[in-house]
């Protein structure tokens, strides 16, 4: 009998929670808890407890399958190669497009998109942060020069007040919630913008804002325009650090808070009371995520939140700052390894001079020089789509119309555990290794990169993703610039293009508990924590306010569609449902898709828990139970995205924020009606 | 026989080289597997070298014993649940196992509930008076300490100080009441743990009771811990003398010493929640459960809980499936549960997620329920716990007053 403790990270949320799996001759039989690790330091989350079980379901993919008449058949990996490279061969730089995960590793995101870039000439190459981190992006870059997350989770502790927008992290990041509690035990202040009476709202906030969908600008805006009036603002860090004030200032000024508090919902005194409390604290520290972000106007929510930051001089010090909660393994990582259509890795700009640097760092010419196709204008145009470990099928607004049109596509090949919405739709599917089936680095919240060993095997036949990526170029005819054995090569030539990376080395992460945080510049650089300590990232190095005023949704309720309609999570499952739904645990406490509706409102639609109910969008209707609660307001409706018979994302609006092209997902009109 | 007590150490040089205090706890363990009285050996190993990250490590090599030779201090795994888990408990395998008091206790709850094979098991006791949480271990050493933890070779517990030892020989000290003022120091449990001599072991070693640094204080505490010193002694494995009275008086006087520092850790972590009105103690536990995120770790983390169909499963029926706080069934359900037989080990309060003070509970009402009942969890194996052989008379009671 051989039983080891295999440490290894969590693989669901960014937190990057460390745990033992127990492995008995090759079989995973058990987890424990991994006290040493940072992050966790032994506890886990009802997600975290259940880490390995989709590992084993019985539905794993464990050949390739070529789609025949309809029906998928199995094939051998040659097979299934080789047609993949006929049909490739067809395609253009134009009608080629790519999706990436935010849950393999970096070296193999690091490969897909040099191989799309190399091989197929193209920047059409998107992952899932488009739909939730794009607007974090376009907002940061002009106003401190990165979108990443600012200060270190350990340092949330340090504190004095924490402003949670829109996120239910009590549901969300359990492991951020303990700390925030931890710092609420030494007198810190929650502030909570959220519509809904979340677990977070009633147990772990101070002061709820429950503020009307997608009106945190008018929000923030009279938050600052109060800070100002009582001369709160951190004047010598405005003048020292940042640029632009006085256009804000202005602005600031005009602002009418009696409209603020018609606008938000929120009264003038709560607004008032948050933000005295915000501006008083010696660190205020923002969190947020696609509470803010998933809106026609995500970019400019995150600007006045980056705004309110400057204005208090809570910025570019631990425990402070505008931070992301990146809701996957790598959802940080595979942005870093440039698997966007507008950023080469390291963040690079697409253009000539990130072209010419990886031509020359590759060995090849030609590089693309335009930026490609965003994430969902890709699902619509490109006749050639290859897509890996994610699911737009789930994950993206107005799913019915998408179906439609992936139909017309000339080819598609999806890259996954299991076959997934998207998946019934490809024409070929390769079964992939995941997590613990392969090794490989994830660079989790706080831009902290951890190694994950492999400490199974994959089922059947079931390979890496940077296998089959390497596979495909050498039968592209690119063998020489994807000749890689092992994910520690990859990593390798990793470090040499991606500066941020470049002082971070397997043999360092094998025995850091906890990773490193990048930039690590060199090898004895013990990586950085804190962003933004001495100056910021633009060109000036000075923080930049920027100007915005509110603008309602794009659709707001009337006559037809009378109720608001919001997305978001629970804390039992995990986004598209992939994994949780292949988890005895996790569906037995929550095993279908629900819609909370205000007792008031179920009153006037006549239904009671547990009836069903028809909820109907301009774009679509599904059916959802009832939850009858006073978790939302009347007149607000809520459905958990996980759960494909009741697919949140077919009622949901695919309006786009123009400057970033992220989805409106968290705001549309809908209609409820008695199942019947 | 049963009693016996020893100065011993190891005659095996490797063994002498590499352990604490004279090897020998390695040296038995090696004993065990070469003499077939063991199959396996069950005992905690620095994982790649880190002393603060021990993890259990099932042998059956006796060349491999000596890699779990030394102390960890900062570190605590789950004995218990090992053997209850992953040996499906000893049915049909004899494990010689490593154990602080606290393990040695669960694996004998364990026993009475039928769980583990006591036949199969020798339990080579050590002494402890606490072990450290590794993360704040590690903050601690360069907060307080001033040191880089990677340079610690060795920490001691001993007359209420914490000594580290560097590698380079030099040692650092300070009192336990300063650090845990600070706290840092031991975890909570360990603090209030009033045993630290583990009798209810096979057999008990420590250095309390012995003058010089290569030697251990061995104590047979039952029949089979007897015969299996006997047979370690007659194949040469241990060297051993007897104790002089001043080293038995030492050892005793150690024991009380530390006794009385877990008693007033229990009135000051107990008191302020006792002297809670009963409106104020619903306020304060149920203002605590609210956290919860129904996590189940504490449960799974409990060594004694063992049923394979849990109540508290989201498909029983019992606490309403997918909500967060769970129904307040769920933390009450937990501590009824376990209270009865709670050895005090701190696994639960370790790993729950939202840091509630569940050891501090758990354990409280264990130590009403002692003053009631007189059963302490986890000594003796022919006494069964009081939910087990409660009467219908002794329900009816009235006047019962559990703290809650």
């Amino acid at each position: 009998m051989s039983i080891e403790y295999a440490p290894t990270i969590c693989p669901y949320c960014s937190c990057g929670c460390g745990i033992y799996l127990v492995v008995e001759d090759g079989k995973i039989i058990g987890q424990e808890p991994w006290k040493e690790h940072p992050i966790n330091e032994g506890a886990n989350c009802p997600k975290g407890k259940n880490a390995y079980a989709f590992l084993y379901s019985k539905d794993r993919l464990k050949n390739p399958l070529i789609k025949k008449n309809g029906t998928f058949r199995k094939a051998s990996w040659d097979e299934a190669l080789g047609l993949i490279v006929s049909k490739l061969k067809e395609a253009t730089p134009e009608t080629f497009g790519t999706l990436g995960s935010g849950k393999t590793s970096n070296e193999e995101s690091y490969l897909l998109q040099k191989f799309v870039r190399v091989v197929m000439g193209t920047n059409t190459i998107e992952y899932v942060g488009r739909l939730c981190h794009s607007s974090a992006v376009a907002a940061l870059l002009p106003a401190v020069g990165s979108g990443v997350m600012q200060t270190s989770q350990p340092e949330i502790e340090l504190a004095d007040c924490i402003f949670l927008a829109g996120v239910n992290i009590m549901e969300t990041f359990p492991m951020i919630a303990r700390r925030i509690f931890r710092a609420k035990a030494k007198g810190a202040k929650v502030i909570y913008s959220d519509p809904r009476k979340t677990a977070t709202a009633r147990y772990l906030a101070d002061i709820h804002l429950p503020l009307k969908a997608g009106t945190d600008v008018a929000l923030v805006n009279a938050m600052m325009s109060i800070i100002l009036a009582e001369g709160l603002e951190d004047k010598e860090f405005i003048t020292s650090r940042t640029a632009d004030f006085e256009q804000v200032r202005d602005f600031l000024c005009q602002v009418d808070l009696k409209q603020a508090e018609a606008i938000t919902g929120v009264s003038l005194e709560k607004i008032r009371e948050a933000a005295i409390t915000f501006a008083k604290a010696e660190r205020s520290c923002i969190l947020y995520d696609q509470g803010i972000c998933q809106h026609t106007v995500g970019a400019d929510n995150v600007k006045v939140h980056a705004d309110l930051a400057l204005l208090t001089g809570n910025i570019g010090k631990p425990g402070t700052g505008v931070n992301s909660m990146r809701g996957q393994i790598s959802g940080e990582g595979t942005g870093d390894m440039g698997c966007l259509a507008v950023f080469y890795p390291g963040f690079k700009r697409v253009g000539e001079e990130a072209a010419k640097f990886f031509e020359d760092a590759w060995g090849v010419s030609n590089l693309p020089t335009k930026p490609g196709l965003t994430y969902i204008d890709m699902l619509y145009k490109c006749s050639h789509l290859y897509i890996v470990g994610t699911d737009p099928m789930m994950a993206v607004p107005d799913v019915n119309n998408l179906r439609k049109a992936l139909k017309k596509a000339n080819f598609i090949v999806v890259q996954d555990i299991f076959l997934t919405e998207i998946g019934k739709l490809a024409h070929v599917v390769l079964p992939a290794a995941t997590w613990v089936e392969r090794e490989g680095t994830h660079t989790y919240v706080d831009r902290r990169v951890q190694k994950i060993e492999k400490v199974i095997e994959p089922p059947g036949e079931a390979k890496p993703d940077w296998w089959i990526v390497c596979q495909l170029a050498e039968r592209m005819g690119y063998k020489d610039k994807f000749n890689f054995s092992s994910a520690g090569e990859i990593f390798e030539e990793i470090r040499r293009c991606v500066p941020q990376y470049k002082g971070i080395t397997y043999e360092r992460l094998k025995r850091t508990p906890g990773g490193i945080h990048w930039p690590c510049p060199s090898e004895n650089h013990p990586g950085t924590p804190t962003m933004f300590l001495e100056k910021f990232n633009t060109a000036d190095g000075l923080g930049h306010f920027q100007v915005v005023g509110f603008k309602p949704p794009d659709e707001i309720p009337e006559d037809e569609y009378p109720y608001v309609l919001t997305t978001g999570r629970s804390i039992f499952h995990y986004h598209t449902g992939t994994m949780t739904l292949r988890t005895p645990k996790l569906v037995d406490e929550v095993s279908h898709g629900f819609v909370e509706v205000n007792p008031e409102d179920a009153t006037k639609v006549g239904v009671k828990n547990k009836d069903m109910v028809t909820l109907e969008t301009r774009r679509g209707s599904i059916e959802a139970e009832v939850k009858v609660t006073d978790q939302v307001p009347p007149g607000l409706l809520f459905i958990p995205f996980h759960f494909p018979d009741s697919c949140a994302n077919v009622l949901t609006n695919p309006a786009l924020d123009p400057s970033c092209k992220c989805a409106e997902t968290k705001v549309c009109a809908v209609k409820m009606e008695v199942k019947k | 026989m049963k009693g016996d007590v020893y100065i011993a150490s190891s005659t095996d040089k490797e063994v002498l080289e590499k352990a604490e205090c004279g090897g020998v706890v390695t040296s038995l363990l090696k004993f065990a597997l070469e003499s077939k009285r063991a199959d396996a050996v069950l005992a905690v190993k620095a994982r790649d070298g880190n002393r603060y990250d021990g993890t259990p490590v099932l042998i059956s090599q006796p060349d491999k014993v000596i890699e779990t030779a030394g102390t960890l201090h900062c570190t605590s795994p789950n004995i218990a649940r090992y053997v209850k888990e992953y040996t499906d408990g000893a049915s049909d395998l004899k494990i010689a196992v490593v154990v602080k008091p606290c393990d040695a206790k669960a694996i004998i709850e364990l026993a009475k509930r039928t769980q583990v094979k006591m036949d199969n098991l020798i339990l080579i006791g050590l002494n402890c008076t606490g072990t450290l949480p590794s993360v704040k271990a590690k903050k601690m050493m360069k907060e307080v300490f001033g040191i880089d933890p990677t340079d610690v070779v060795a920490e001691d517990i001993d007359d209420d100080r914490l000594v580290i030892t560097l590698a380079d020989g030099t040692q650092k000290e300070k009192t336990l009441m300063e650090l845990e003022e600070q706290e840092y120091g031991r975890r909570e449990n360990c603090r209030r743990c009033e045993t630290n001599i583990p009798t209810m072991a096979d057999i008990a070693c420590g250095k309390w009771g012995t003058s010089d640094k290569g030697t251990t204080f061995v104590e047979a505490c039952t029949e089979k811990g007897a015969n299996f010193i006997d047979a370690a002694i007659s194949a040469g494995c241990i060297s051993i003398r007897q104790p002089n009275p001043e080293a038995v008086q030492l050892r005793r006087k150690k024991d009380d010493a530390a006794i009385q520092s877990a008693k007033q850790w229990q009135e000051r972590d107990f008191s302020s929640l006792k002297q809670m009105s009963s409106d104020e103690r619903f306020e304060y536990w149920f203002g605590q459960f609210e956290r919860c995120i129904k996590c189940y770790g504490c449960r799974d983390a409990c060594p004694i809980c063992y049923c394979k169909d849990c109540n508290l499963e989201a498909d029983r029926g019992l606490v309403p499936p997918g909500e967060v706080p769970p129904d307040i069934m769920f933390p009450m359900v937990r501590i009824t549960h376990v209270m009865d037989s709670c050895v005090n080990c701190g696994q639960c309060q370790d790993v729950c997620a939202m840091e509630l003070p569940l050891s501090r509970l758990i354990f409280m009402l264990n130590r009403d329920l002692y003053d009631i009942f007189k059963y302490e969890p986890g000594v003796d194996i022919g006494q069964l716990p009081p939910l087990r052989t409660v009467t219908e008379q002794e329900l009816s009671l009235s006047g019962v007053d559990v703290a809650f």
